[in-house]
């Protein structure tokens, strides 16, 4: 089972990761990316991200794909937020079950470093007196 | 031909829209429509070297060729995750 989701709404990591895993599965892995209040030397107050919707879930999909044909995995849940985050929120929520736990974990790890690199969303911070795009991957 | 162009974050903002149709001369590059837009859209040039492009939600080169009906997308590198 792959499920990926973009939306504006708070994720609710709880359910994410109860929707990963089998009765065959010994591992589920996740990985929450949660927003940061600084970033190089700044206080941030909050992000927004910028999204191409329809090519996002394309590029997600073949990360997804990529990371099935890579390890025996059983079930793997996206779920990325756009528009404005706060503080300590959940910006993204990777949870992918295997059989067994070392590769569950390798391919979580290929999957959000992929969706860094390549799916197209653009992170802006804010800051108290303005706000700069990020680009590339940090 | 016509084609569509949309673009996002910094090259949203160059542009001063998210969504435009182009009458463009059959088999033009994605090159070519770049330095098209950057005639009218000025700010583009100082966003340089730091250009992605995707034709139908596929990325591809400067160097691909568009046809009719086409969707190029225009925009910086991701930030996601």
């Amino acid at each position: 089972m792959k499920t990926i989701i973009l939306q504006q709404e708070a994720i609710d990591i709880v359910h994410v990761i109860r929707e990963a895993g089998t009765d065959s599965d010994g591992a589920v892995v996740s990985f929450i990316g949660r927003v940061r209040n600084n970033s190089n030397g700044k206080t941030v107050l909050h992000l927004e991200y910028e999204v191409y919707s329809q090519m996002a879930r394309i590029e997600i999909q073949k990360v997804v794909d990529d990371a099935y044909a890579r390890w025996s995995l059983s079930t793997c849940v996206v779920v990325h937020r756009y528009g404005r985050i706060g503080i300590g929120e959940a910006s993204i929520v990777i949870a992918a079950s295997a059989p067994h736990r070392k590769e569950a974990f390798q391919a979580v790890q290929y999957i959000i470093d992929t969706v860094k690199e390549r799916v197209p969303i653009w992170k802006r911070e804010f800051y108290s007196n303005g706000s700069s795009w990020i680009h590339g991957k940090d | 031909m016509k084609i569509r162009i949309k673009t996002f974050a910094t090259i949203r903002e160059a542009c001063g829209f998210e969504e435009k149709e182009l009458i463009v001369s059959e088999g033009i590059s994605v090159k070519e429509v770049v330095q098209q837009l950057k005639k009218s859209y000025r700010q583009l040039n100082d966003l340089d070297g730091a250009l992605l492009f995707a034709i139908n939600e596929e990325y591809c080169h400067d160097d691909a060729a568009l046809s009719d009906d086409d969707t190029l997308a225009i925009f910086p590198p991701v930030s996601g995750g």
